[in-house]
């Protein structure tokens, strides 16, 4: 589902992000990125939908050729890959409702779609009762619900997820991952960088631990250290 | 798909609202400046026309002596007759010259007074086939060298004091028209640019769902393109308040008889209406297509 291979990213000010980089991750597998700040995690994800550039080797996403594709495919890329954030990123003038709608109206769904499709992500992550209700109304594990919803309403092959447990309690954090594990046993394959390690000792999946850039450790069934 | 316009319509009426300000001051920039592009096409044409019906067709004035003899008249008859240069003439002999002189000095008797019909210069006024008037100027010449010729008039002076007035002013008018739709195609861009930094969240999420960048192009460029359609929409009334006052004043005035021909048609007016809202829509898409493409690297 994803391949890297010899991937590397520098920013400007040799600021190196990621070097010779290669895993490769499949369908339906659920992996924890983790390493310190600065380590690559985020650079990691955002090379998978694209966001940036690799300088050096070559990323593959459901057997596309992320780098070589050319910049107007990237949207249909991006909509087999939901996105969540450590900050949830919803719209703070729409409600619950509108914010995962807005997901499926900008690529162009049928409105009988979002009509469907939209109550049935609510139940799936619990908020059908908050449908009405705008983002500054709920609280953070209920965003990152929603955020989540938004993420997977389109039915993507891949979540990736940035520190979507980061501004949470522990006790959210543990709903929000039931919600991931979810989605992933649903056949989802989740790509998820975190500094919390509570969640990566007692989930036991995949771990790909970085540092400096480096993957310096990739255990199926790992801890955080 | 008429969701999706839907969507674009709905997107592009609230970013307009939105930003009611800089889009009033972008709509009234827009339609000063097509204005003034409009005044200029105006009274282009109506020099044109003004200097084409001038006594139908560009003319020069041959005066005779009045004493010449008749042998010196017909000559200069036979070459107006036989030439290939001039397609039409006619005579205006004394007592036509003398009624013509009352008629345009009938407020000043004492000059009419003073002449009579026997010393007006009997003339002929010619139509030449080539209304260039560097031809006509050479065919004054010649004309002015012949026996029994006391002078030649020609009526390219005054149709040049026209067009050189008309071209300055259409000249003025179109310099500030450049810079004021350049001025209304930042302004857009800066509308647009705004109404862009106000959705800056909304386009995120969009890319980061996979919107295509058309999609999220397309309100914006319409917001643009709206802008400068109402703004060439309001220049339109403004263009026949020109054609009605600015030029019928031209046509009414006394003080300057050459201008009674400064017209257009009404069709003119529409034709000019239609190029200023294909101008206006143009400057609008052209003005926030930049902004798009330069601040939001869609």
């Amino acid at each position: 589902m994803i391949r890297l291979e010899g991937v590397s990213k520098v920013y400007k000010g040799d600021v190196v992000a990621l070097r010779n980089a290669t895993a490769e991750i499949q369908r339906g597998e659920f992996v924890f990125l983790v390493g310190p700040s600065g380590s690559g995690k985020s650079t990691f994800i955002r090379l998978l939908n694209r966001e940036e550039v690799a300088d050096e080797g070559r990323i593959t996403v459901a057997g596309k050729d992320v780098g070589e594709m050319s910049s107007w495919k990237v949207p249909y890329l991006r909509r087999q890959i939901g996105y969540i954030f450590q900050d949830y990123k919803l719209l703070p003038k729409k409600t619950v409702f509108e914010n995962v709608a807005f997901g499926l109206e900008v690529i162009g769904r049928p409105r009988h779609a979002v009509r469907e499709q939209v109550p049935a992500i609510l139940e799936l992550v619990g908020l059908s009762r908050k449908a009405d209700r705008l983002p500054d109304e709920l609280s953070g594990g209920e965003q990152q619900r929603v955020s989540i919803a938004r993420a997977f309403v389109n039915r993507p092959l891949i979540l990736l997820a940035d520190e979507p447990t980061g501004n949470l309690d522990p006790a959210t954090s543990v709903g929000i991952m039931r919600l991931l594990d979810r989605i992933n046993r649903s056949g989802t394959t989740v790509v998820m960088a975190t500094h919390d390690r509570g969640i990566v000792d007692s989930m036991r999946r995949r771990v790909i631990e970085l540092d400096r850039g480096v993957i310096k450790r990739d255990e199926s069934q790992g801890v955080y250290e | 798909m008429l969701y999706r316009l839907w969507y674009y319509v709905r997107e592009t009426f609230t970013s307009l609202w939105r930003n009611l300000s800089l889009t009033l001051a972008a709509i009234l920039t827009v339609a000063i400046s097509l204005s003034l592009v409009g005044s200029s096409m105006l009274i282009r044409e109506g020099a044109a026309r003004a200097t084409a019906q001038f006594q139908e067709g560009v003319e020069f004035i041959v005066f005779m002596r009045a004493d010449a003899t008749s042998d010196q008249d017909a000559a200069i008859r036979t070459v107006l007759d036989t030439s290939p240069a001039i397609s039409g003439y006619g005579y205006v002999d004394k007592e036509a010259a003398y009624a013509e002189f009352q008629q345009l000095f009938s407020d000043k008797p004492e000059l009419v007074e003073s002449v009579t019909a026997e010393i007006m210069p009997p003339s002929y006024r010619i139509v030449p086939a080539n209304p260039d008037a560097g031809n006509v100027a050479e065919m004054a010449r010649q004309f002015g060298e012949q026996p029994g010729v006391k002078e030649v008039a020609t009526a390219t002076d005054a149709i040049r004091q026209i067009e050189d007035f008309s071209n300055r002013v259409s000249q003025a008018l179109l310099v500030a028209a450049v810079v004021l739709v350049g001025v209304s195609a930042l302004l857009i861009l800066n509308t647009v640019f705004t109404a862009i930094g106000a959705r800056r969240q909304e386009i995120e999420v969009m890319k980061l769902v996979g919107a295509t960048n058309w999609f999220i192009r397309i309100p914006f460029m319409l917001e643009g393109t709206i802008h400068g359609l109402i703004g060439a929409a309001l220049a339109v009334p403004a263009l026949f308040v020109v054609d009605q006052r600015v030029l019928a004043y031209f046509q009414e005035s006394d003080a300057v008889p050459l201008f009674r021909g400064f017209a257009v048609p009404e069709g003119f007016v529409w034709d000019t209406s239609i190029w200023l809202l294909i101008i206006g829509g143009v400057v609008g898409m052209i003005g926030s297509a930049v902004a798009v493409t330069r601040y939001m690297d869609v």
